[in-house]
């Protein structure tokens, strides 16, 4: 996959392109308008994410770019701006989806494979990692050929694991993936343990091997 | 009392008073003129008297002669000069009494010596008297009546910028968007007052309106800085050479992340709320809201051995989706943060009330808990979780209260 970033931030940007990069992805970042209009014309990409606030301009003039030349790359806005407007304004431009800083960048990552998976490989409806085998329109997953039952919480998790793997994300990271921002982390941290407790206990049981490992009580990874 | 009552009062009592003692004085003045002329005449009638007898040497008969009473009787009396009193006439020999005038003076025939009284009625003079009383009592009531007339009409439309302004001023909300309009007038007080108040009304809405941009600024500065440093935290805790100890630091700090940026949300969340900037409506059941946000927060309430109890019925709402679902978070989340562990959770819903109720220890400050950043002891939230919650019902025209009954704290919207 090879990502554009058009952020302005630079130490948002760095830490972005650092775990994309890490993740395998391929990516090019940028911080202004110009420079991502400049790059979007001569290159290629699966997605961009935009940061709507820039220095020399809305990020919203990208998407009509994007529009006009009939571009066909996924986008995903960040914005400071948690406006109701902003975001259908966005959405209506042709962007995919819409985050709010701050956000996780497992969140973020987790965004853009959905985004990907849509656009690159929408005849493929199916994510294998190692022994798992997950049937996204059917919400199925097997491991190891055999078929698991996890909750819509549980099954959520995996997905979210999946597109972080091999990355530490922390509880926080989590319970808002799961129960949004408004949700009260304390409570929910024990709540986190025990679902991670089942999903280990399901993918043991068909794979005999452990997915899932602790991290300092800070987060999880799946290896 | 009102400054046109108090205004009227003192001059009609003024007015009052005034044409009182000019009626008293004006009586008085009238009195001694007719006196003065009615001595003159009987003045006359003794002269003539004295005439006659001088001619006739003898007492004129006692008349009734031109309204003139005349009687003489002897006397060893002496008065000197003429003397003149007020007395009953008796017209027509004592049938009607009147009053009248009389002159005593001595009249001497052959060295006799007889007292002379000639007597007029004052029935014209004082007929005319009243007259003018009538005329003056009359004139005093047109007057008054005028006067107060004149206070109530034209004093009351003198008044009317006064009032116009006030009633704009008592109407005034900062955060309104129209300006207060003063009624143009002429009179240069009400100029200078509505002058003032437009002035102030500004500039009050423009400090308001910085205050409101200032905040909102500020909030969404902040949200870039703090998505650097989540995005940091991320990356920090992938380094696996790093100790336990510090990633529970890293734990503090992605807490403390976490609430930074709730609060920076709320803050500007309450912004929108207050500058009315999320308004659009549309119909819905709200109970499909409750059960939606039931299903996502059940497991938290579970979690806690909170048994969740609700009794709704269907109530169909014409609000903003968005915030209605906001306002049910909050109040649904705290009812589950501040119940207590195994404890209750009633929500009931029917047409009238929606009303969350929690098992708790004792009763929160009922006038603070809706104030911004009030909050339990206890509380790590954002302590505006209910001022947001309160600011979206007031914005919907719903009352929102509480109060706290053991074992249970009640919150309840009443639509």
């Amino acid at each position: 996959m090879k990502l554009l970033i058009i952020e302005d931030e630079q130490g948002l940007r760095e830490s972005i392109e650092k775990y994309f990069t890490e993740a395998g992805v391929l990516c090019e970042s940028c911080g202004t308008l110009a420079a991502a209009i400049g790059k979007i014309s001569l290159y290629q990409y699966d997605c961009v994410l935009l940061d709507i606030g820039l220095p020399d301009g809305e990020g919203f003039a990208l998407l009509e770019y994007l529009q006009a030349n009939e571009k066909s790359e996924g986008v995903l806005i960040i914005s400071a701006k948690n406006s109701l407007d902003n975001k259908i304004k966005g959405l209506n431009l042709g962007a995919d989806d819409y985050l709010t800083k701050p956000f996780h960048l497992s969140e973020l990552k987790a965004r853009i494979d959905a985004i990907y998976r849509r656009r690159a490989f929408n005849s493929s409806n199916v994510l294998n990692y190692d022994l798992i085998n997950i049937d996204l329109l059917a919400r199925e997953v097997k491991v190891n050929d055999i078929t698991i039952i996890l909750t819509r919480k549980e099954y959520d998790m995996l997905l979210y694991f999946i597109a972080n793997k091999g990355k530490v994300i922390s509880k926080n990271a989590i319970a808002e993936h799961l129960w949004g921002e408004e949700i009260d982390l304390v409570d929910s941290f024990d709540f986190i343990y025990t679902h991670i407790k089942n999903i280990r206990k399901k993918l043991m049981e068909a794979a005999h091997k452990d997915y899932i490992k602790a991290i300092y009580g800070v987060g999880y990874k799946l290896l | 009392m009102k400054l046109a009552a108090q205004y009227n009062k003192a001059t009609l009592i003024i007015t009052l008073i005034v044409l009182c003692s000019t009626a008293f004085v004006y009586y008085g003045a009238i009195n001694y003129i007719v006196n003065k002329q009615l001595d003159h005449d009987l003045t006359e009638e003794v002269e003539e008297i004295a005439d006659y007898i001088k001619l006739n040497q003898h007492l004129p008969a006692e008349l009734d002669f031109e309204g003139d009473q005349t009687s003489f009787i002897k006397t060893d009396q002496k008065i000197a000069g003429m003397i003149f009193y007020d007395m009953p006439y008796h017209k027509n020999h004592g049938n009607k009494t009147e009053s009248g005038r009389a002159v005593k003076t001595i009249v001497t025939l052959k060295g006799v010596n007889y007292v002379a009284i000639v007597a007029q009625s004052k029935e014209a003079s004082e007929n005319l008297t009243q007259l003018i009383i009538c005329i003056t009592v009359l004139l005093t009531a047109v007057l008054l009546l005028i006067l107060a007339l004149t206070n109530r009409y034209i004093f009351g439309g003198l008044w009317k910028p006064f009032y116009h302004v006030l009633a704009q001023l008592k109407a005034f909300n900062v955060a309104d968007s129209d300006a207060i309009s003063p009624n143009t007038t002429n009179i240069d007080e009400f100029k200078e007052l509505n002058d003032a108040v437009t002035a102030m009304s500004a500039r009050v809405k423009t400090d308001y309106e910085n205050l409101k941009t200032f905040t909102e600024n500020a909030s969404h500065e902040m949200l870039t800085p703090i998505a650097v440093i989540t995005s940091k935290l991320d990356t920090l805790i992938q380094d696996e050479k790093l100790k336990a100890e510090q990633f529970a630091q890293i734990n503090d700090i992605y807490a403390a992340t976490n609430k930074l940026s709730r609060l920076n949300q709320s803050l500007l969340l309450l912004v929108k709320i207050e500058n009315d900037l999320i308004n659009d409506t549309a119909d819905f059941n709200l109970k499909n809201i409750i059960l939606e946000k039931e299903h996502q927060l059940q497991e938290l309430a579970q979690n806690k051995g909170i048994e969740l109890i609700h009794i709704l019925e269907d109530k169909e709402i014409t609000a903003n989706k968005y915030l209605i679902e906001i306002l049910i978070n909050n109040l649904f989340n705290n009812a589950i943060k501040h119940s207590e562990a195994n404890g209750k959770l009633y929500i009931r819903l029917t047409t009238r009330e929606l009303i969350f109720q929690n098992t708790g220890e004792s009763a929160l400050n009922g006038d603070e808990i809706f104030e911004r950043f009030k909050k339990g002891h206890n509380s790590d939230g954002t302590g505006l979780g209910l001022t947001i919650a309160k600011n979206i019902c007031n914005q919907h025209g719903y009352h929102l209260s509480y109060h706290f009954k053991a074992p249970y704290h009640t919150f309840k919207i009443t639509f």
